[in-house]
């Protein structure tokens, strides 16, 4: 079956929110480690 | 005593959002591989399985916000306080998810990366509104008055969730309609269906996580200011 070619797009926003979720769990992580100390 | 529950919490909500994100992993391979490709839209339409999630999580934590936002000017409690700064913050983060990952999917499909109909504007003014309820929780140093006029604008935020939800009814807008928060049966294939909500649910286990850290975070930042404050007096 043919497709419209726009995996390209659907990769970029797969990646965009890995990374916005991932840099927030580690500010987070970061965060909590300082005012622990 | 309130450093170690405090601490406990941060421990629990750590564990919690190790588990959603391991989660959210199998989440991107259940939709990347696993669920058929839609026939007009193409693989952009995948775009839908973490776009929806984020939405969803994104509204529910300012609700929340909200809700709280009114349970604080009730009872004055300044738990209450932290627990819907907590929830705007891991809201935000969401909303960038949903900001970014949208016009993404906008842009092979409809042709343009943005365009200012009445969701797409009302879901940035909900973002900006509560960038401003960070500004100001920044900006003012007495607890009881940051609490108090944040509270305002966390209420504000809570009248803006449904109508944004609402607008794609009310208004000519580009906008999908929504597929499964709708009177009737989700109008969705059954493949499809379970990759969203296991996406909505590992969204929401997501920011549980989030929030159990962040009001951890509140507590144990408050505690500090108030050693802080008996320091130097």
């Amino acid at each position: 079956m043919q497709y419209p070619d726009n995996g390209g797009y659907m990769i970029a926003a797969y990646v965009v929110a890995a990374v916005v979720v991932l840099v927030y769990a580690v500010s987070l992580f970061v965060r909590l480690r300082k005012v622990s100390r | 005593m309130m450093r170690e529950k405090a601490e406990a919490m941060a421990r629990r909500g750590s564990l919690l959002t190790a588990v959603a994100l391991l989660a959210l992993a199998g989440v991107y391979v259940r939709a990347l591989v696993f669920t058929p490709v839609e026939r007009f839209q193409g693989p952009a339409q995948k775009i839908f399985y973490v776009h929806v999630p984020a939405a969803w999580s994104g509204l529910l934590a300012f609700a929340i916000t909200g809700l709280l936002s009114l349970l604080y000017l009730w009872l004055r409690d300044r738990r209450v306080d932290i627990v819907a700064a907590a929830s705007a913050e891991v809201g935000l983060a969401f909303s960038v998810v949903m900001l970014t990952t949208g016009p993404i999917w906008a842009k092979p499909i409809w042709g343009t990366w943005w365009t200012w109909d009445a969701r797409l504007t009302s879901t940035l003014f909900i973002f900006l509104l509560f960038v401003g309820y960070q500004v100001l929780r920044g900006a003012i140093t007495d607890p009881e008055t940051r609490a108090r006029y944040s509270a305002v604008i966390g209420i504000l935020g809570l009248v803006l969730v449904p109508f944004i939800h609402m607008t794609v009814y009310l208004f000519r807008t580009l906008h999908p309609d929504p597929v499964v928060l709708k009177p009737g049966t989700p109008s969705l294939p059954g493949d499809m269906l379970v990759t969203l909500l296991s996406a909505v649910g590992v969204f929401t286990l997501l920011y549980l996580g989030f929030l159990a850290q962040r009001y951890a975070l509140g507590v144990l930042r408050d505690l500090k200011d108030e050693e802080a404050g008996r320091a130097v007096s």
